[in-house]
């Protein structure tokens, strides 16, 4: 095998390094898309959030949601790479983001409860507010923290090997 | 109809870039200018260590001081916080790698310091933005 061609297969064994920074692009993003429809719509989008949540449809909407924007956005850096994906990273990717959206659903429940039990004004304003918040921290959870799982995952493997 | 008033967070954070970013800049410029020097001076070349990383960790306290003086339930407070704290952890985290490598044996490459402490500040800074929207609408719902 000629030099060129060891070279090229190298590159196709190594595996897709992630850095956060690829990551941060794509959560900006979804972070300013969050932004701007709440000053767009302040009503209506707060709204919908509110109404799928008691219908029981905005968590395992977010779990798709995360789910997707994950995969997709670990294939685009396995892309631009020219690397293969890891198994380890696959893992990370397919598990964490429900465990985060789930996790992060009782927490909700607990903040939920917890407002209710207070004797405040608005109490029905508060509340949607609180889903709103959460909401939106959940999503950037769901995709941020697996990609620093990950990340974090490979210091340690470079550092022990 | 859209809520502009949400948008005084805007000028809330431009108070940060003023010195952090556009200062440095400014004052760079006028050095150059100065001392007849033909040195090329944009933020790319002077933050190339990193130092953007450093801005998103001060925005990120500031959200987290907002947070707790707020009145979210303890648990959106804890959740905010540590999410912020983490995104600003790592965005000065850039910063130190990018140190550790330039003072130690291990290559620096500036391009690189450069594109993850912008995109992660970016990142900070969009959220920091996200979290003073929630905040200022949770001021409004509460104070009525």
């Amino acid at each position: 095998m000629n030099a060129p061609a060891v070279a090229r297969a190298k590159t196709h064994e190594r595996i897709v390094v992630v850095r956060l920074a690829d990551a941060a692009e794509a959560i900006t993003v979804l972070s300013l898309a969050f932004g701007l429809l709440l000053v767009l719509f302040p009503v209506s989008f707060p709204k919908m959030i509110v109404n799928s949540w008691e219908h029981g449809q905005l968590m395992p909407v977010m779990m798709v949601l995360a789910l997707l924007l994950d995969a997709c956005l670990y294939a685009r850096i396995a892309v631009m790479r020219s690397a293969k994906p890891g198994i380890v990273a696959a893992v990370c990717l397919g598990s964490l983001p429900l465990l985060v959206v789930g996790g992060l659903s009782l927490l909700l429940q607990g903040a939920v409860s917890h407002a209710l039990s207070g004797d405040m004004p608005n109490l029905q304003l508060r509340v949607g507010e609180e889903i709103l918040a959460h909401t939106y921290l959940g999503l950037i959870s769901a995709v941020f923290l697996p990609f620093l799982v990950i990340r974090l995952l490979q210091q340690f493997k470079a550092t022990n090997s | 109809m859209p809520d502009w008033t949400s948008l005084k967070w805007l000028g809330w954070i431009s108070l940060y870039l003023v010195p952090v970013v556009f200062l440095p800049w400014a004052l760079s410029r006028a050095w150059v200018h100065q001392h007849g020097s033909d040195l090329q001076v944009g933020p790319k070349r002077l933050f190339q260590r990193g130092e953007l990383g450093l801005l998103g960790l001060v925005l990120a306290s500031s959200v987290i001081w907002n947070l707790l003086q707020s009145q979210f339930t303890p648990h959106t407070i804890a959740l905010g916080s540590v999410l912020m704290a983490l995104s600003g952890i790592m965005a000065a985290s850039v910063w130190v790698e990018t140190y550790c490598r330039e003072s130690g044996e291990n290559s620096w490459r500036p391009a690189r310091a450069w594109r993850d402490s912008r995109n992660l500040a970016l990142l900070v800074f969009s959220m920091a933005a996200v979290m003073e929207i929630l905040l200022d609408r949770f001021a409004k719902v509460a104070g009525q």
